[in-house]
């Protein structure tokens, strides 16, 4: 029942609705990254400058409330203040997360620690990655 | 990504099946190459093309003799390189055997696991120095078996620590080479671990996390390395054990096993486990390395058991209840119908590392990770560590091998 001819009757019509993806820079060092994503055509994801949302609970929550998945970006040694805003909005929602931290080359594990300790309970998924160009590989994966 | 795993020494055959000289030549296809495996009157082992090169012959029907394999036909000889010895049909003086050689690859033993390097010539790695294949024979298990679907979904299994909660479940209680460790509390009170995957040298470390005693975490922490190796982490004293994927062609492979300790022998018990198909072994079709339950019989599935709670899926043992669920999905899953999520970015990861890294190979001639002897040299662990810490760092002794230590546990 699994061979090669019979995965040719396997039915061929779209099983799931796409999902909406909110994509948060939660610092400032992300938005570079974020605005490349921006550049790359993907339909269903939604890009935000995290600490304006922090900012702003009534955009933080139209935010987030529209979107299926949560996917934070953020470059350890940079100050992720805004993830426990945010995180805790998700939260409430049941929003699935997921941090993807660049750690730059030459970086001390003290400033990765630091950024971790913030993300951790927020994250129900951690990469850390050295480069940024993961990220689209992540959204394309999730139909962004 | 045939040329990415040509780069490598991959397992090819288990030494017992070359057990010495002149013994009968074994078929094994590896990358999609039809090959023949033998041992000449001297011991020097031989990875040759299967057919002759006459009018195409298996080979397996020759008679290893006289330092040569000679073709059953017309009685053409080849020697261990695959180099034609004798036409006999042809005058010596002519020198036409000179200009007939069959491709050959190099064959070495070692770990009990004849390896083989598929690539260019004058390109070979290190050698094998999985910790696994360096210990005393009587501290390590290795096994393969045949897995009906392509390789890179069977990894993708492999590296996946998010089904072992659920498709596993019945396993940790009752595997006599899982239960009883004491870091299996952690697993059973918490259902939902967290995941950080992170880059390793050869590929990625992959780290589920669950809570442990106040202001701790219980961390699992899986190697990979490129192209299809994997570590799985510790439980108690039991075994360490993991995987290699071999592609046998597109749409079968390889799935090699193995268990291992560093400082003490198994136990019978354990032995005796794994001779049985319990842990991450399985019990055979007579005569091949075709395992019992397959999809012929529906995997031997049991809905009572499924039931009962004793199986998740219904399908006896760890690696069947991998190996049946892979297979299913198609002889190469349709990766266009997915729908991914959280929990599956090990497997995005992994995906992303692997092409990055074959493109690289190609574009720019870039050496791809996991070929260096270092980071084979690697070790999965078990680890409880501190809220803040970095896994990577706190456990970065424990992620290599340490001589004369046991894998640091729970």
């Amino acid at each position: 029942m699994s061979s090669a001819h019979e995965a040719r009757f396997r039915i061929d019509a779209p099983n799931s609705r796409p999902r909406q993806i909110a994509v948060i820079a939660i610092d400032a060092a992300s938005e570079p990254w974020l605005r490349e994503l921006q550049g790359v055509g993907l339909t269903h994801a939604h890009f935000f400058d995290g600490a304006e949302l922090a900012a702003d609970r009534l955009r933080l929550v139209d935010a987030i409330g529209g979107c299926d998945v949560v996917v934070m970006l953020a470059t350890a040694g940079s100050d992720q203040g805004a993830v426990g805003v945010i995180g805790e909005e998700c939260s409430r929602r049941r929003v699935s997360t997921t941090g993807l931290l660049y750690c730059p080359r030459g970086l001390t594990d003290d400033a990765v620690a630091a950024s971790l300790r913030r993300m951790r309970p927020w994250m129900l998924m951690l990469v850390l990655a050295s480069a940024t160009g993961y990220a689209e590989d992540v959204l394309r994966s999730l139909r962004g | 990504m045939g040329k990415f795993f040509r780069r490598y020494w991959i397992p090819a055959l288990l030494a017992s099946e070359l057990p010495g000289p002149e013994c009968p030549p074994v078929r094994v296809k590896l990358l999609s190459e039809r090959l023949l495996a033998w041992r000449d009157t001297q011991g020097r082992l031989a990875l040759t093309d299967e057919f002759c090169a006459h009018r195409g012959v298996s080979l397996w029907f020759g008679r290893n003799e006289e330092n040569g394999l000679r073709c059953p036909y017309h009685g053409w000889k080849y020697d261990h390189t695959g180099q034609c010895i004798e036409v006999p049909s042809e005058p010596t003086e002519s020198g036409f055997c000179q200009k007939i050689k069959l491709a050959s690859y190099p064959l070495v033993e070692r770990g009990g696991v004849l390896w083989t390097y598929m690539g260019p010539a004058g390109e070979e790695p290190a050698l094998p120095e999985w910790e696994f294949a360096m210990v005393p024979a009587d501290r390590r298990f290795v096994t393969k078996r045949t897995q009906e679907c392509n390789w890179l979904q069977a990894l993708e299994g492999g590296i996946d620590s998010s089904h072992v909660s659920w498709l596993h479940r019945g396993d940790l209680t009752r595997d006599p080479l899982f239960k009883g460790a004491r870091g299996n509390q952690y697993n059973l009170g918490d259902a939902r671990p967290v995941f950080e995957v992170v880059e390793s040298p050869g590929g990625l470390y992959i780290g589920a996390r669950r809570n442990a005693e106040e202001g701790k975490y219980y961390w699992r922490i899986t190697q990979w390395v490129m192209p299809s190796f994997t570590m799985i982490p510790p439980r108690g004293d039991h075994p360490v054990h993991g995987h290699f994927w071999i592609p046998i062609d597109d749409e079968n492979c390889w799935a090699w096993s193995y268990d291992y300790k560093v400082t003490r022998s198994f136990t019978p018990e354990e032995l005796s486990s794994m001779q049985a198909g319990k842990g991450i072994h399985v019990q055979y079709a007579p005569g091949t390395f075709r395992p019992n339950a397959n999809k012929n019989n529906d995997y031997l599935m049991d809905r009572e058991a499924q039931k009962r709670g004793e199986t998740f899926s219904g399908i006896s043992g760890i690696a069947m209840q991998d190996a049946s669920l892979q297979e299913s999905m198609g002889p190469v899953v349709d990766r266009t119908k997915e729908n991914l999520v959280s929990t599956d970015n090990g497997i995005i990861m992994a995906r992303h590392r692997l092409l990055r890294s074959v493109k690289a190979m190609i574009d720019k001639g870039v050496t791809p990770p996991g070929l260096a002897a270092d980071h084979m040299r690697c070790r999965s662990a078990a680890v409880v560590l501190d809220h803040d810490q970095l896994f990577v760092e706190a456990a970065r002794d424990a992620l290599a091998i340490q001589p004369g230590l046991e894998h640091t546990t729970v």
